[in-house]
């Protein structure tokens, strides 16, 4: 296990969350690659951490993890004000916003 | 050798779950599988010596983030399975450019970092960074970020009791 294997894994991580956001529709599921992407990139900042011999990146990821923490509270609440304003969680659906 | 066993088996782990994230159909499935995935970088934590981190990705993630999804997701009683993943040129090719732009993006990253990367500690599985080490830091340098984030978290809360309020009708 060095530095490498870490970052790699983080990144086919966070490929693998990207993809996923581009390629569904559904709304929880959206939210649910972006945790998957912030996860990938909290444990990259852990890998540094380690192999840089330092306490920074794991406070860093405290943070990293509290934004999480709002940004799913924030997203689930749009995500149930929507459903209540459409009765649909298809994002192919949502288009209310196209001109 | 047993780290690298450990290693090699939690990375498989996250990187399956995650695969299925994206793959399985019904939002459920998907929430259990990010739990998976969860759990197994809580464990690759574990095993890079930051057991604090270990415990709160469990406490903080799975404990909460993740309780609220699945809580959401039930609470909506969504009916019949969600769409899938589209069979399309389009979907191919959209995937296509996120794996790249993250390939691109680590490239860059990698390239313009040009440090010396130290050899491996050794020693995984003792604990490195413990709480005292981290509150010292959390509560010295980075004493106002923190004090921030609580204010973030108070607007998170009162934006999302704004935003799922129903609204009363006019008169």
């Amino acid at each position: 296990m060095s530095l490498e294997h870490v970052v790699g894994l983080g990144i086919v991580l966070f490929a693998i969350g990207a993809a996923g956001f581009f390629l569904r529709s559904n709304t929880v599921v959206l939210l649910l690659c972006i945790e998957v992407m912030l996860n990938a990139v909290n444990l990259i900042l852990a890998g540094f951490s380690r192999y840089l011999h330092g306490t920074e990146g794991q406070v860093y990821i405290f943070m990293i993890m509290t934004v999480a923490a709002a940004e799913a509270a924030v997203g689930l609440a749009i995500i149930v004000a929507l459903y209540r304003l459409l009765k649909t969680l298809d994002m192919s659906r949502i288009n209310f916003l196209k001109g | 050798m047993i780290e690298s066993i450990l290693f090699w088996g939690l990375a498989l782990a996250a990187v399956s779950s995650a695969l299925c994230v994206v793959v399985l159909r019904n939002p459920v499935n998907c929430v259990m599988a990010l739990l998976a995935a969860m759990l197994a970088t809580a464990g690759l934590y574990a095993l890079m010596g930051a057991t604090v981190l270990a415990l709160f990705q469990i406490i903080v993630y799975i404990g909460a983030v993740l309780v609220l999804f699945l809580f959401v997701v039930m609470l909506l009683d969504l009916k019949g399975p969600a769409a899938g993943i589209p069979r399309s040129a389009a979907a191919v090719a959209v995937s296509a450019a996120a794996v790249g732009l993250t390939a691109g993006m680590a490239w860059f990253g990698w390239k313009a970092m040009n440090l010396s990367i130290p050899a491996d500690p050794g020693g995984g599985l003792r604990p490195e960074a413990g709480v005292a080490e981290i509150a010292l830091e959390l509560f010295s340098r980075h004493l106002l970020v923190f004090e921030l984030t609580s204010v973030l978290l108070l607007a998170a809360a009162v934006g999302a009791v704004l935003v799922t309020r129903k609204e009363k009708e006019p008169s």
